[in-house]
């Protein structure tokens, strides 16, 4: 968290490139980590949503106070990156989704696993993978998505019935 | 579930793709070497810094030594192809005037991350004095910031 104000700190100083990749490098493998969850794994798509998700960040971060840590702001401005993509994308159909995960095969493969993920409803996905695979708690995510503490519970479990009938 | 991989790389090539993203948004500013003038200065200051550095005989003027910090910061405008030499060329010139009046005692360039670039060490009879010394400074010209601090042993 220190190392990370102080990062922050030298970028906003002079906002030069060198400072910037201190800060890429320390948190993109996290983001990037959780990029490809959140896009069943499609590299190109998890690239251009990090990319975009930098940006925004740096729009953004002189206004960052510390508050949350530093890594948990980068996934809520991914994450809602993200949230904001789907929406202007015509296959984000919250029904074909439930469908997707219900239609899982071969569900004894970590791949569908990760599959079945990716193919939950957006705000379940969101939710349990903040949750489950990066152990955020719901008072974290709340904040990062800008929900309240009793939605994330209530679509962790949302999320968590869905898996459970998609993978026996 | 939590074994699941949490963090991944991404190609090396994404690094470059964001960074140039956000420079031509004019959210990052790119790293030069250490500004035209003073890149060449790294041998320039060798010889004619060296030289000034190198009168440790020369009495103290009276008043107190003063730093003065060279920052390139947000406004600091990089010189275009073929005006490095110029800026060089007038960095020290004024450099000299500063020596032949006595004023300058040490000058040099500062290695590592930060907006400052280099300092000058004048001697000044009082804050006006070092303050009204910066002012005259070229760096001035191309958005550069410097910065006045009373130097004490």
């Amino acid at each position: 968290m220190t190392d990370d104000l102080a990062l922050v700190e030298r970028f906003l100083r002079a906002r030069r490139d060198d400072a910037f990749r201190a800060l890429y490098r320390a948190h993109t493998p996290a983001l990037y980590g959780l990029a490809l969850r959140l896009t069943g794994g499609d590299q190109t798509e998890a690239e251009d949503l990090v990319q975009e998700s930098w940006v925004r960040a740096v729009r953004g971060l002189s206004s960052f106070r510390a508050r949350s840590a530093l890594r948990s702001w980068l996934c809520g401005v991914l994450v809602n990156v993200r949230r904001e993509r789907i929406r202007l994308d015509w296959r984000a159909v919250e029904g074909a989704d439930v469908e997707a995960a219900t239609d899982t095969s071969d569900p004894d493969d970590a791949l569908d696993l990760e599959r079945a993920i990716g193919a939950l409803p957006e705000g379940a996905r969101d939710v349990f993978v903040l949750h489950e695979v990066y152990g955020y708690t719901h008072s974290e995510i709340a904040e990062m998505l800008g929900i309240v503490e009793g939605t994330s519970k209530s679509q962790l479990t949302r999320a968590r019935t869905l898996l459970r009938n998609a993978l026996p | 579930m939590r074994d699941l991989p949490r963090e991944q790389q991404p190609s090396r090539a994404l690094e470059e793709r964001v960074v140039s993203t956000l420079v031509a948004a004019g959210l990052v500013r790119r790293r030069r070497a250490w500004p035209v003038w003073a890149a060449a200065a790294a041998a320039a200051f060798v010889v004619a810094i060296g030289v000034w550095v190198a009168h440790p005989a020369r009495p103290a003027a009276p008043g107190n030594t003063y730093v003065l910090l060279l920052y390139e910061d947000s406004a600091y405008r990089p010189p275009l192809a073929g005006q490095g030499a110029e800026r060089l060329a007038e960095m020290r010139r004024w450099a000299d005037s500063l020596d032949a009046r006595g004023t300058l005692e040490r000058a040099g360039r500062l290695v590592g991350p930060g907006p400052i670039d280099g300092l000058f060490m004048v001697r000044a009879a009082d804050d006006s004095a070092a303050a009204r010394i910066a002012a005259t400074c070229p760096y001035h010209k191309w958005g550069g910031r410097v910065e006045v601090k009373r130097f004490e042993d």
